[in-house]
This record gives structure tokens, sequence and C-alpha cells, in this order.
């Protein structure tokens, strides 16, 4: 049986595009995990970059996802301020203590 | 033991047919299951990409087990076998970029989900607004 590791990322890029003389690739990064005996599996694929080439140039333009990026903000921001507000609360109690 | 022989060969199968169905499941991990198909107007071509998580578990088994004894005696079949399957799974897409190629180069205009925005929004102030109260609170009753 072939061995395969159970958790793999992968970044690859798809056929290109043409567009008069340009070219564009798009790039993509996955993660996959496999459950236990192969019994099914996790899979996340999202885009990363585009690869446009002009001119024997080859310009990398990067797809950021406003979405994620706010969400993670959010919930980091609520984090910070969980965690600096149990900072204070036991900095306080230390001070009465 | 005939009975626990197709139970193997016929829970073998189930496998094999899950393994089949992982095989699929894999293939979204390629730049086809994240980008779509470039759709052309006039000098622009424009491409989606969009951010795709799937998962899939499943499962097989089978057994035999032999009648008790008083079953025997009226004469009932001396083994019984059983087999299952069982899987579930879930698929999600998202829109995450739009890609405009033009003779002059691409450009990436992203696309927000203000739905998704506007929730994250509101648990973190949620849980802000939570930690903040029970401080109060706790620094209440030390007074």
């Amino acid at each position: 049986m072939e061995w395969r590791p159970a958790v793999r990322r992968e970044t690859v890029t798809g056929a290109p595009v043409t567009v008069g003389t340009v070219t564009v690739r798009p790039q993509a990064r996955s993660w996959l995990v496999r459950w236990p005996c192969d019994m099914g599996g996790f899979v996340w694929n999202r885009p990363i970059a585009v690869l446009v080439e002009r001119g024997g140039e080859t310009a990398r333009i990067p797809i950021v996802d406003v979405t994620r990026r706010a969400q993670v903000g959010l919930y980091g921001l609520a984090l910070v301020f969980g965690l600096v507000a149990l900072v204070l609360a036991a900095r306080q109690r230390a001070h009465r203590g | 033991m005939d009975s626990g022989i197709e139970i193997i060969t016929k829970t073998l199968q189930d496998a094999q047919q899950g393994r089949e169905l992982m095989e699929k499941l894999l293939r979204v991990a390629s730049p086809e299951g994240v980008y779509g198909q470039p759709i052309v107007a006039g000098e622009y071509t424009v491409i989606t990409a969009s951010e795709v998580r799937t998962s899939l578990g499943y499962g097989v088994g089978g057994g035999v087990g032999t009648n008790p004894a008083e079953k025997q005696e009226q004469g009932q079949a001396d083994t019984s076998f059983g087999s299952g399957g069982g899987g579930g799974g879930f698929a999600a897409g998202r829109p995450v970029a739009v890609i405009t190629v033009s003779p002059q180069g691409g450009k990436m205009g992203p696309v927000v989900d203000a739905t998704k925005v506007a929730l994250a929004f509101f648990t973190a102030l949620g849980a802000m607004f939570m930690m903040f109260a029970q401080m109060n609170k706790a620094a209440r009753r030390q007074r």
C-alpha cells in the first residue's frame, strides 16, 4: 500500500489563459488532511496569486482575501481585549491581596 | 464460513467505493476547483476565484455471529451476518476575488462578504462586552 502523508500542503499553478499578448496563470494553495485509515479527509483550497506574463516579463498579483483578513482581525481584537482584561484583573487582585 | 468470506468481500467493495469517493474529494484540491471558467467579453476576460472547503468521512463494517444454543434447537440457522456503512460530509465555497485580464494587463478585485464580516464584528463586540461586564461584576463584589 502506498504511503501518503496525513497532512499535505500544495501550491499548484493552473492552465494559462491568454488574452492578446497577456497570459495569466492562476496559482492555488491547498491543505489536505486525511483521516486515519484513509476513511475520508478534509480539503481547503484557496487562490493565492495570478502570474501575469506580458512582453517576456512576469508580474505576480497576490489575491487578497479581504473577508478572511477582516474576520481574523476582529476575532484577534476580541482575544487581545480578553487577554489584556485578564492581566489587568490579575494585577489588581495582586495589588489588593 | 462462507458467510464470513461474503461479508469480507462486501466490506472490501464498500471500502473501495469509499476510496473512490476520497479520490473525487481530492480533485477539489486543484486550481480548477478554485478558479472558474474564463468569461470573455470583448477585449476583457474575467476569472472568478473562490475558496473551497470540503470534508468527507465514512466507515464500513461487518460481523458474523453464532445463534445461541436454544435457537439452534429450534432448527434455525446457526450463523448470521450483517454489514453496513455510513458517511457524511460537507462542501462550502466562497468567492474571494475577480481577476480581470485585458491587453493592458491583469487586475485583481476583492469580493467582500459583508454578512461574514458583520457576524464577526458582532461576535467580537459581544465577547468584549461580556468580558467587560463580568470584570465589572467581579470588581464590584470585591469592593
